[in-house]
Order: C-alpha cells, then structure tokens, then sequence
C-alpha cells in the first residue's frame, strides 16, 4: 500500500494525474517487470549472463507466476517476489564481495520485504542456513561474515519497526534460527582468529572446552526460556509447513482455504511444464561447480520444492527458482554443445593435420540435434505458457462463462445480479449472513454490512456462522436473531452445473462450525450417511437433509426440470435427484433468486406477533 | 588463576579415555547430496504430501454399460487432484526428462568409446523426448482441452 501511495504521489508531483485506482491495478505487472530484470541480474551473478537471460525471459511467461500478479490483483504477492528477489541478488553480491555497501543494501532490501509480506520468515530463515550450510562445507570466510553480521543485525532492527513484527525477532521460534547462526559466526570467526595466533596444542585444549561451554549454556538457556514461554513456538501458519497433517486435524480454517491444499504432479506441470524436467539439470550444473553462491541456490530450490509440495499458493515463491535453475542447465547444455558445430564455412574444416576423433561420430550434428530440441522445446514452454495464461489465469472470476455444446458461450452474471438487487431493495443497515468467501464482493458491490468476510481473522465469529448453516431451521433462527442477521445469501450451483457453491463447501462449514466450544453438538459424521457417503438424494443423512443451507440452496428445486429425462430436482453438480423436494420455510422467505439460480437471497422474518 | 582451575581436580581424577572419531562417519560428497535430493524432487513432484493428506486411492474407477467396473488412471478435469499411481508415473517422467539431458552433457567428454558414446547419445535423446511427449500426453488426458 505504501508503494502506491508513493506512486501515485511521486507521479502527482511530476503532474502526471493517474488514478489511484489505476496505479493499484497496474502495480503488479510493473512489479514482475522489475521481477524480471531483478532475475537477469541474480542469474548473472550465479553464472553468466547468457544464463541470466534465459532466466528472465522464462519468469517473464511461467504461469506460476503470472497467476499471481496479473493486473488488477492487488495482493502481497505482487510487490513481495520482487522483493524477495532483489534479497536475494543483494546478499550473493554482498557474500561475493564481502562488503559493507552491499550488504547493507541487503538489509535495505530485506525491510522492505518484511514491510510487504509475512513470508518474510522464509528469507530469514533460509539465510542463516545457507550462512550454516557454508561452515559445514569448510567455506566460511570474512566475507560471509561481514555479510551475515550486518545483514542480521540491521535487518533485525529495521525488520523491528514494522508495528506486525514487533518484538518477535528476539521472541518467536521463527526467527530464532538467525540468532543461533549469528551467534555461531561470531565463534567460528573467533576460533579462526585464534587458530591463527596459538600453538596447535594450545589451541586444541581451548577449542574443546570452549566447545563444550558454548554448547551446554547453549541449550540450558535455550530450554529453560522456551520452558518458561519467553520464546514462543512456532505459530500454526508456519508450524502446518513443517507439519502438513496438523492444519488438517487442528485449525479447519486454515486447511479448508483451497490454495492452501497440498500440490499434485499436474499443477507442477500446468505451472511450469519445461522448467519440471530443467530443474534436475540445474541442479546437477550446480552441483559440479559448487560455490558460494550456488549453494545458496541450491538451498532455496529445495526448499522451495518441499514447500510449494505443502501447499498449492506457495507454487510462487518455486517459480523463480525453478526459471533460475532451468536457466542454468539450459545455459549449461548449450555452452557444451554449440562449440561443437561446425559451420559449414569455418576455417577449421581446412586444417588437414587435425585427426577426426573416430570415438565421436558426427559431433556437429548430433550438436546441430541438441541445439534444435532445445529451441522446439522452448518453442513449447511459450505455447503452453500462453494458451494456460488466456485460459487459466486470465478470466475475472466474478463473470462467469461456459461454453455450450454447438461452440457458442453462455456468460453467467448471476452474482452482480444480486449484490446489486440487494443494494437496490435491501435498508441501508440491513446485514448479510452469507459464507466468508462473499464477504469482499457483497460489502464492495452491495454495500452492505457482513458478518464475516475474506479476512477470517475471527474465527470464533466464522465457526458461529457455520453453526447456523448446519443447524436445522429453528436453531438457526436463535443464532441469527443473535446476531441480528437480516437477509442470507447462500451459493448454489444444482441448476447450471456450477461446482464451487455452498453445498459443496458445506462440509468445511460443518467443521469449522464444530471447532469452537459453542458448536461442540455439531458432528461431521452426522452428515453422512451409514456408509460414509455425502449424499444429496433420499439416502443422505437425515441431519443433512433438514439443515438450514439445504433448504434454503434446495428451496423450491424439486419443481425444476434440469434435464432431459430425469426427474425434477436434478442437482447438475452432484448428480443426483435431492431427497427433500417439498418443503416450506418457516422462518425465512425467499427474497431473490437471480436468472440461473447461482445466487439465492432470503429475508429473515422478525418473530410473530403474538407468542404461540 | 592456575590455582583456581586445578581446584576440582584434587577432588576428580581425570579418566584416560581414547575416544575416536569413526572413519566412516564423513560428510557426503557432492554427487551423493544430488542423488538424495534427486529423490524427494522424485517424491514431491509425485504429490506424495497430496497423497498423505487427502488419501486417494490408487487408481480410480468407473462402471460402464455392462456393470463392468473398468480402471481409471487420471483423475480428469480438475488439475488439483490426483490419484497416486498417476502421481509417481509422472514424477518419475519428470526425472527421466532431467537425467536425459544430464546423460547428454557426460556423453561429451572425451576417453569414451565409440560403442559407449553413441550408446549414451542415444539413451540421452530417448529419454527426453519419450518423457517430454508422454507427460504432454498425460495431460491432455487429464484436462480434456488442453492446449486447443
């Protein structure tokens, strides 16, 4: 945010007048601008600028990052990566040369990462262990100690102004592998000074004891403050990195946001197609001219690797990566085989006394081969990169568009439809209950109060909301008179086939709902039938097929037609003839149903006017 | 300050211990590191934290006309799922495709043999270009409409 203020400012100054609104669509693809230039310059650093161009040109078109920083999505990601980047190319210069100006520069960099995004725990991390990674292969010099000192130090307490981060880098566990690294330098470089000045004798004794100092104080002071909760574990978002099974088991909300599944071959290959099979190359380049810097890379890309398998939204941070080191193996392959083609007006065919090698048949074609495979293959990746960004990551998700069987589209505009009916006819104070999910679009588009939105920073709050979705229509009336709800906005899809409605997210509402003390009656299994099947027809549940979120997504379904030769009722999304067809809402009344039925609104009746 | 130190000692006798380091104990060499992490590119590129969290099953199936209940390798239509057969296969691919262009770059060196090398060549181009049009393949199984 305050990058585009100070955009919009700085342009305003200049008397270019551009729309802030305008200046906060167009920032993310300026960002990833500046993403590619900032990549060109670390490739280059790693190993040369052919490489860097390569890396450029592939982050400039790979979809895993361009889903994330398309115009007009104003998030985090867009500003972060390149920020994280630029970390990056400022710390491989800063261990390069050792000096205080790039370095600083890197710390420089890394507030204004921590400044835009959370996953700044991620580069804080990753530098103390590749700073680790460098003493455990015998490569620790006073350069990676300049660096790593004052990057840690000014990082830290530039890191330290941004009110979200606080105290936690001397608090929290997440930050605590830096300060052990830190402190580990600081006695690596120690030893090393005096290994220089004591005899061998001398210093071996001192070495030991030392040694063993440090370690014991180490891990009592260590255990003792972690036992006393002066240092604090590690929090749910990233303790589920490291252990994906506990956000499934513990924090439903957490598990139930869908980019934060874990991730399948098939979105590795959608997202990055030639850099999957380049990476291993990359990697292998790497690892044959192993140096300070390629350690680094090395790091990062494994890392990256496991995360983005942990979690889908995570595929960003192995994008760069993943064009980097494809980059290299790319640059590697193509270093090795372009000198053996021979042209055919090189004046190297002349020279008679050169012996044809007999153990290397036609080596300037099999070169030519290599060559040409590699430019089909590339040819490829920006096919695929195109036709996967006009389809996949191109559409605004609030239009909705399908296309029928003779070819021609059909545009669903059904959520407009109703947020601005509800802006229309609804009073000015009335409140919505609807999932999280809607809760931007109906306070944006329809003016409207919510009781939870895309935020879910209350948990309590949400799990309340879930509770009246799976509450038969009497509970839920309570729940909704207790928060003064006056109109529910529900999501359904039987009708046009549309598979991201309420009912199938209906079952992380149960579990949300279920996960706070109020909710403890609230059972996923009674939803399910015997068998363990959620089912929508007359075998489903008993428990399911009276909830509130049922009735009012099914509410006069049963007298719809939506197939050919099924029954009426037909729910399109999960195949099946619903099982409670005619049914009257007592408590509610159906306020609005848009065109194809995608959005239902129903008004909350007040209490009857003469207590029965 | 001598004195202070050999305080505990007139106390505590010193055991003579010979403790070494054993030899085989050392760090990794560089090419063995690629290998093992080789192995969990193949692990988590094949969706196994997937596979661990959600379960599912191995192969799916569908019945056809006859009742017959027939096996289904791809999970269609959805890039976010998958069954777990379909996963390893084509993580496996995956580093078939990168150890085809690794071959490539070792078939140049010199001392080889015209036998080997032509051999190395041909196994490098084989597994590149078989990996890179099956996973094509498997994906445009997987979403119908892939690339049109």
């Amino acid at each position: 945010m305050v990058t585009s203020a100070a955009i919009y400012h700085v342009l305003h100054a200049i008397n270019v007048t551009i729309e802030i609104r305008n200046v906060c669509v167009f920032l993310a693809p300026l960002f990833s601008s500046l993403t590619t230039i900032v990549t060109y310059l670390l490739t280059k650093e790693l190993k040369d600028s052919g490489a860097g161009l390569i890396s450029a040109i592939m982050i400039a078109i790979v979809p895993g990052y361009i889903s994330r920083s398309v115009a007009g999505s104003y998030d985090n990601e867009g500003i972060a990566i390149f920020c994280m980047l630029l970390t990056y190319y400022l710390w491989i210069k800063s261990i390069k040369t050792g000096s205080l100006f790039w370095s600083t520069l890197c710390a420089l960099a890394y507030f204004y990462m921590v400044s835009s995004w959370g996953g700044y725990v991620f580069l804080i991390n990753l530098i103390p262990l590749h700073v680790l990674a460098l003493m455990f292969t015998g490569r620790f010099s006073h350069r990676v100690y300049v660096s790593y000192c004052t990057v840690y130090c000014l990082g830290t307490i530039l890191s330290m102004q941004i009110s979200f981060v606080g105290f936690q880098p001397v608090q929290s566990s997440e930050h605590m592998a830096a300060f052990g690294a830190f402190g580990l330098c600081q006695v690596h470089a120690f030893v090393d000074y005096l290994r220089s000045k004591l005899t061998d004798k001398q210093f071996q004794l001192l070495f030991k004891s030392l040694a063993i100092t440090v370690g014991v104080v180490t891990v009592v002071v260590g255990g003792a403050l972690t036992a006393m909760d002066k240092i604090s574990p590690w929090t749910g978002r990233f303790y589920s990195l490291l252990d994906p099974s506990y956000a499934k088991n513990n924090i439903p909300i957490i598990a139930s946001v869908s980019e934060h599944q874990p991730t399948t071959w098939s979105s590795f290959y959608f997202d990055f197609q030639l850099l999957v099979f380049m990476f291993p190359v990359g990697l292998y380049f790497c690892f044959s001219n192993l140096s300070d810097a390629n350690i680094f890379i090395i790091l990062y890309g494994v890392t990256s690797i496991y995360f983005s398998g942990v979690m889908v939204r995570l595929m960003l941070v192995l994008a760069p990566v993943m064009c980097i080191m494809s980059a290299i193996g790319i640059s590697g392959i193509l270093g090795v085989y372009m000198k053996n083609i021979e042209f055919g007006d090189s004046k190297a065919k002349k020279r008679p006394d050169k012996k044809i090698d007999t153990s290397y048949p036609v080596k300037s074609e099999i070169a030519t081969g290599i060559v040409v495979m590699m430019t089909i293959l590339l040819l490829t990746y920006t096919f695929h990169c195109t036709w996967v960004t006009s389809e996949a990551y191109s559409s605004p998700s609030i239009v909705l568009a399908a296309s029928q069987q003779d070819g021609s589209r059909i545009i669903f505009d059904d959520f407009r439809e109703a947020y601005y009916w509800l802006r229309q006819n609804t009073p000015e104070d009335a409140k919505v209950m609807s999932w999280w999910d809607y809760g931007y679009q109906i306070t944006a588009m329809a003016n409207r109060t919510i009781l939870v939105d895309n935020n879910t920073w209350n948990n309590t709050h949400i799990s309340r909301v879930g509770q009246a979705m799976s509450s038969p229509e009497d509970k839920a009336y309570e729940i909704m008179r207790e928060l003064d709800v006056g109109y529910v906005l529900v999501i359904f899809g039987g009708l046009t086939g549309y598979a991201s409605d309420d009912i199938n997210k209906f079952l992380w509402m149960v579990r949300i709902g279920g996960s706070t003390e109020k909710g403890q009656h609230i059972k996923e299994a009674d939803y399910f039938t015997p068998q363990g099947e959620f089912r929508v027809d007359r075998e489903g549940s008993p428990v399911l097929l009276n909830c509130l979120m049922y009735k009012l997504c099914y509410y006069r379904f049963g007298e719809v037609y939506t197939e050919q030769g099924k029954p009426g009722g037909y729910d399109r999304v999960r195949n099946a003839e619903i099982g409670n067809k005619d049914f009257e809402l007592d408590v509610l009344e159906e306020a609005y149903t848009t065109e194809h039925w995608i959005v239902r609104i129903y008004k909350v009746k007040d209490l009857s006017n003469r207590g029965v | 300050m001598e004195a202070i130190y050999s305080l505990p000692f007139f106390v505590l006798e010193v055991p003579h211990l010979r403790l070494k380091k054993p030899a085989f104990i050392k760090a990794p060499s560089a090419m063995v590191t690629f290998g093992l992490i080789l192995a969990s590119y193949f692990l988590v590129t094949g969706g196994i934290i997937y596979d661990v969290i959600v379960e599912p099953p191995s192969i799916g199936s569908t019945t056809d006309e006859f009742g017959h209940s027939k096996p289904v390798a791809f999970m269609q239509y959805r890039v976010n799922g998958q069954y777990i057969m379909e996963g390893l296969v084509s993580s496996f691919l995956f580093v078939l495709g990168g150890a085809g262009f690794i071959i490539l770059e070792r078939s140049n060196i010199s001392g080889l043999t015209r036998f080997n090398r032509i051999m190395l060549f041909s196994f490098g181009f084989f597994c590149i270009i078989v990996s890179f049009f099956a996973c094509r393949v498997f994906m445009s199984i997987k979403l119908p409409g892939y690339l049109r």
